[in-house]
């Protein structure tokens, strides 16, 4: 019903953008839309809120923790139990 | 705690997740209690729970006690891992479950209650979109982006980057901050409004300089 709706030529800049979410949900193919054809400026808004979301699906895990962090876990570890896993492996 | 479950497998989350040269080995000699094992997964997976936890909190100190945290939970779960889903979306998925109590704990706003995942008003998407010679395509660099994702509202910030960058779906994000997938789409919708907001005013920043 939503989708049929954002067909509709007539609608508003306002209308398009409540129904924009569902449409990016819907994976819809938005560059044939009847309001985009029209509207420059929701054209390059669905521009960018597409480049958003693919450029942080690039994003990749770049940070590393300080070496601190395997510090404090291991001493957690032999807090909790006392003959660590490893200690016999290491002897 | 129980353990994390098993999360859906998407393709996302598989493209994600390429299996590591010598992990099932370290899996299976740390299950038995080997701690050289043990360190070997911390080193394989160290950067990307950290990463996590850092998107999710934007905060450094509290994202290395997080992640000592999630550690300390696979030292003491890795036993229940069945092999369902591969070891690091697993383990991912402790993750996520640790810095959603860790916030909880804490009593912030944007877990469990759905009026309280609504930032403020002028948060919201604006009908006005504004000049029409800004665009972004093509011009966010990395840092920028991450940046950005930083000064997000906690509650966008925990949507946008477990949709968007980690790849969950929607209903997976509903279950684990308990609101409505309605409310997670939404929530993610102003969340891309809003980050496009702040790159549209950092690019005319760097314009006027």
């Amino acid at each position: 019903m939503i989708v049929m709706r954002a067909m509709d030529k007539t609608m508003t800049c306002a209308e398009f953008q409540d129904v924009l979410p569902e449409l990016f949900e819907a994976r819809s193919d938005l560059s044939g839309h009847e309001h985009l054809k029209s509207c420059e400026n929701c054209a390059a808004l669905v521009r960018d809120l597409e480049y958003i979301a693919s450029q942080a699906r690039l994003l990749l895990p770049i940070h590393d923790p300080s070496p601190a962090v395997w510090d404090n876990i291991q001493q957690a570890i032999r807090q909790d139990k006392p003959e660590p896993p490893g200690t016999a492996a290491r002897k | 705690m129980a353990g994390p479950t098993q999360p859906r497998p998407a393709n996302q989350h598989m493209r994600r997740n390429p299996p590591i040269a010598g992990e099932q080995e370290a899996i299976d000699r740390a299950r038995e209690g080997d701690g050289r094992a043990f360190e070997t997964l911390y080193a394989m997976h160290k950067r990307r729970v950290y990463s996590l936890c850092l998107r999710m909190l934007g905060n450094v100190a509290e994202a290395e006690d997080l992640t000592q945290e999630a550690f300390l939970q696979l030292y003491r779960k890795i036993g229940t891992f069945r092999g369902d889903s591969a070891f690091s979306t697993w383990l991912h998925r402790l993750a996520v479950n640790v810095v959603l109590m860790h916030l909880r704990r804490k009593g912030l706003p944007q877990i469990s209650l759905e009026e309280a995942l609504e930032p403020a008003q002028d948060d919201g998407p604006r009908k006005d979109i504004g000049a029409r010679d800004l665009t972004l395509s093509g011009s966010i660099d990395r840092v920028t982006l991450e940046r950005a994702i930083e000064n997000l509202p906690p509650g966008y910030r925990l949507v946008f980057v477990l949709h968007d960058v980690e790849g969950y779906e929607h209903n997976e994000i509903a279950e684990m901050l308990d609101c409505s997938t309605g409310n997670s789409k939404s929530q993610l919708h102003k969340a891309r409004m809003k980050l496009r907001d702040l790159l549209r005013k950092g690019q005319r920043k760097e314009q006027i300089a």
